[in-house]
């Protein structure tokens, strides 16, 4: 059965069961695949998924149960399972469901045409030949791939809530492999957005060069240096640690900013901005995973720690309004707490005005391992990093198979410049992370 | 779940359009985990993942579709959809399954689906309490007690129905310690490929919180890693991820067929040190990366990939078998409906040496003893892999001292495996779950104590 009728099965499940706090959420997708291997497609995928959520309050508790399955039974399955469920509960807080009726943020959905599946397999296929023709040291096993998505995502509760939202995205991204005979390398770029904008010889240019500059790169000397995050890196930090702003991981002791609001936590020069609306996400969304209004806000400001996110359990926990921020992983996760587009704030030199503060010193063009090197917890980091020295600020000599030591508190607070350019790097996904490139002092390279 | 004569229809329609081969990938899976923090039960996670994925090969040419109208005339919709985008052609194939029982090697006695939560929660609150009672140091503990029952139907043009029960439970603890305002933390997270009488006789919910506790108060003492380049001493169990990052995704056919691997064209080379002998074994009963059929339909095996140091075998899938012109080796794996299925690895070790533990550690002047590992990532292209030491300590002439944070290991997987020099003799397992292109899956990793002469230790 469609969701609707699904929703109607679940109303009379929960009826029938004495339930009578309840939501329904409702995830689905369908999202074409194409990617190129040698100049011919070699897979082409298409998608249909969806599921939903069901949960309940029962004796004060919040239980959760969830379906792929859109059938009947299915219904009453779930509306059981969640009672269940919340019955082993031993939470303190209070749950919440949100009121219907509240005031949104108008959406100017840009009207966006997808591009079919024919356009699909053109694109990959001359942005394959971009990535070839862009340079003779390409090789086999550089690839191009393209994706489109859309998405629904509907809301509904016993307490008036009745959301609804579509929207429809696409990916295009190219993988370089570069080789100088002895050695091999490769990069990777991945942009969203309409496919008619995409200059395919502009695009393939980054991950070309970022390849080709670790052919024959040598390893970072060991030391204390300034360090420049290039924005993608920049950006990829604050994914890696974005969770130490979340509520919830400050109430569980998880975070060391609890109650750390209206504090100085960062340089005077940094202003974190989290905007559900940000123009370049492709994914703008006025509700948040529980049916609140999502809003721009500012998360630090010159340095103050201005609020944390939250969800309405966590803000009913700390005695102040939800930030509009909470959020689900897939539709069969518990309620957390995520930002949307977050970003850290241009300062006013350019890139190149950045590299001369830094005078001597490490540019950080990638990052790896995050989920490894990287604690969320304690702060601490240690990454594999592949860029560029920086002599009498300029970039010279590529570096690689070093890592970047040091805590992501203190590096908070060891930002000294910031450039008037955010990056902005495609995921496609209602999270994002954006931030221009970054002067960081006190940051230990680990190499030869 | 979908029977014979129904899959027969649905191969035949997606092999319509000239496809050289056709399968049917279908689930009905439990995922279910309960969820502590501090000392009361949070959140339950409770999800049924239902659908099917069908897929089509013409040559190297590979289409998918997947659905969750699991209706006859949806996974005929379904199939029509894979055939179109297959191309225009006729049918070139004919479709005769036959049923195939391959018996299960993984016995389950106490199927969690049917333990009330109530008991769940007991046993999780043995790991997490006796986390939290161990000192005062510890300040926050979190548990997930995970059980996953999947079902799954596989039915390709090469004859196979077949269809698997995984049942597979988990426990895992994470313990927060804090000193002097700093805090570090201390993790375990043993999983088995059976039911919860996996807490009976494997693992004792208990020493898995004491564990995570321990740990953590030891790290939260520990002064920072200098960084340099030094012998490693790596522990046995979890220490095992080095392989499976350094060199195991290396091996897999997703890399090597695509030329995209540093050991592509080096079968029968010396690719390792001579002590090195490396397996991926899906056979492994109730291991928490065995299989009994993988999800192709392709019996799990179990494969020597390096043999004193000789490279013997890849890991390999259907797909992959074809662009290298060899065959399946078990390999293909998925994590779910919704992903493409690919080579990866099950239970992947490095076979017990001959060295005794102690005198790997009386070997080093100055080195790092790298006691329990911390997850990693590679880059297959490169070999370049960057690993966390989660608990680690400086060993000064031959002798085990201080305990050290924030290391990192950092190196190229064909360099990491030359100088793997000393090989203990007490080889463990530790379970992850591995993340690539075909999802996130159960692995077990492996090894005894080894030694590496010489690595890059990130630190500060």
């Amino acid at each position: 059965m469609n969701f609707d009728s699904f929703k109607e099965a679940v109303v009379r499940a929960a009826k029938a069961q004495g339930i009578e706090e309840y939501e329904l959420y409702y995830q689905a997708g369908e999202s074409v695949s194409v990617s190129v291997f040698k100049h011919e497609i070699n897979e082409f995928s298409s998608n249909v998924n969806g599921g939903v959520c069901f949960r309940c309050i029962v004796g004060g508790h919040m239980g959760y149960a969830s379906t792929e399955d859109l059938s009947e039974a299915s219904a009453q399955d779930v509306v059981r399972r969640a009672a269940d469920n919340a019955g082993i509960l031993e939470t303190q807080e209070q749950e919440f469901l949100v009121e219907g009726g509240q005031t949104y943020h108008p959406l100017e959905l840009h009207p966006y045409e997808l591009p079919t599946t024919d356009k699909l397999v053109e694109t990959v296929l001359a942005g394959e030949k971009a990535v070839y023709d862009a340079d003779p040291a390409v090789i086999d096993g550089s690839s191009a791939s393209a994706r489109t998505n859309k998405r629904t995502v509907a809301i509904f509760n016993s307490k008036g809530l009745d959301l609804h939202y579509e929207n429809n995205s696409s990916v295009f991204s190219a993988e370089a492999v570069v080789s100088n005979g002895q050695e091999m390398a490769n990069a990777f770029k991945m942009e969203a957005g309409s496919f008619d904008k995409l200059d395919l010889a502009e695009f393939v240019k980054e991950p070309v060069e970022d390849a080709k500059s670790q052919l024959g790169a040598d390893v970072a000397p060991t030391g204390a240096y300034p360090v420049v995050f290039a924005p993608k890196a920049m950006a990829s930090m604050l994914r890696t640690f974005a969770a130490i702003f979340s509520s919830e991981s400050t109430q569980r002791g998880l975070s060391q900013l609890g109650g750390k609001e209206g504090e100085t936590i960062a340089a005077e020069i940094v202003t974190l901005i989290d905007d559900p609306f940000y123009p370049e996400s492709g994914t703008p969304i006025n509700f948040d995973a529980e049916g609140s209004p999502a809003v721009t806000k500012k998360v630090v400001e010159n340095g103050k720690l201005c609020t944390l996110l939250y969800n309405l359990k966590t803000a009913a926990a700390a005695g102040v309004k939800t930030t509009g921020n909470a959020a689900k992983a897939s539709y069969n996760s518990a309620v957390t707490v995520q930002p949307f587009t977050m970003y850290l704030a241009p300062g006013d030199i350019t890139e190149e005005e950045l590299l001369k503060k830094a005078g001597n010193g490490v540019y950080i063009n990638s990052l790896g391992g995050m989920h490894a090197g990287a604690n969320v917890i304690s702060g601490d980091f240690s990454l594999q990093s592949a860029g560029f020295m920086i002599e009498n600020g300029v970039k010279t000599k590529a570096v690689k198979s070093f890592t970047v030591a040091g805590n992501f508190y203190s590096l908070l607070k060891q930002i000294t410049a910031i450039s008037d350019k955010v990056e902005l790097p495609g995921f496609g996904g209602i999270t994002a992370f954006g931030a221009p490139a970054v002067l960081v002092e006190g940051l230990t390279i680990a190499g030869k | 779940m979908i029977s014979r004569a129904v899959c027969e229809a649905v191969l035949q329609k997606a092999a319509s359009t000239g496809a050289d081969y056709a399968e049917i990938f279908a689930e009905h899976s439990l995922d279910h985990s309960i969820n502590m923090v501090g000392g009361s039960v949070e959140s339950v996670n409770d999800t049924v993942i239902a659908g099917v994925g069908i897929r089509v090969y013409k040559g190297l040419r590979s289409v998918m579709a997947t659905t969750t109208d699991t209706s006859e005339s949806g996974l005929l919709r379904c199939a029509a959809q894979a055939a179109e985008a297959l191309g225009q052609g006729t049918a070139q194939i004919e479709i005769v399954l036959r049923e195939r029982l391959y018996g299960d090697i993984h016995p389950v006695k106490i199927v969690p689906a049917t333990v009330p939560n109530k008991e769940k929660v007991d046993v999780l609150k043995e790991g997490v309490f006796a986390a939290k009672e161990y000192s005062d140091a510890i300040k926050q503990v979190t548990g997930t007690l995970l059980d996953i029952d999947h079902n799954i139907l596989i039915a390709n043009s090469d004859g196979v129905y077949a269809q698997d029960r995984q049942i597979r439970t988990r426990l895992m603890v994470t313990a927060v310690a804090e000193k002097n305002g700093e805090t570090q933390t201390g993790a375990a997270r043993p999983g088995r490929r059976m039911g919860m009488e996996m807490f009976e006789h494997e693992v004792n919910a208990k020493e898995a919180g004491i564990h995570a506790a321990k740990q953590a108060i030891t790290m939260a003492g520990a002064s920072y890693c200098k960084a340099g380049v030094m012998p490693v001493a790596i522990g046995n169990g979890f220490g095992g991820v080095i392989f499976h990052e350094a060199c195991g995704h290396s091996l897999e056919a997703s890399s090597v067929a695509y030329g995209m691997s540093e050991f592509t064209g080096k079968l029968g080379q010396q690719i390792a040190n001579p002590k090195v002998t490396a397996i991926d074994d899906g056979t492994i009963p109730n291991a928490w990366g065995s299989i009994n059929v993988d999800d192709e339909g392709t019996p799990a095996q179990k494969n020597v990939l390096i043999e004193n140091g000789i490279l013997k075998s890849y890991m390999i899938d259907k797909m992959g078998g074809r662009r290298m012109g060899m065959a399946p080796t078990g390999n293909a794996r998925r994590q779910s409906y919704a992903f493409t299925t690919t080579s990866r690895m099950t239970n992947t070790y490095i076979a017990e040496g001959t060295d005794n533990n102690d005198d790997i550690i009386a070997s080093m002047e100055y080195g790092l003893f790298a006691k329990e590992m911390g997850g990693g990532s590679v880059n297959p292209v490169t070999g370049a892999f960057n690993f966390a030491v989660n608990e680690g300590y400086i060993v000064r002439n031959g002798k085990i001292c201080e305990p050290v944070r924030g290391a990192a290991l950092v190196g190229k997987g064909s360099e990491v495996i030359q100088n793997i020099d000393m090989v203990g003799t007490n080889l463990d397992m530790g379970q992850g779950m591995c993340g690539s292109s075909s999802g996130s899956i159960p692995t077990n990793v492996g090894q005894p104590l080894i030694r590496v002469s010489s690595i890059t230790v990130g630190g500060r």
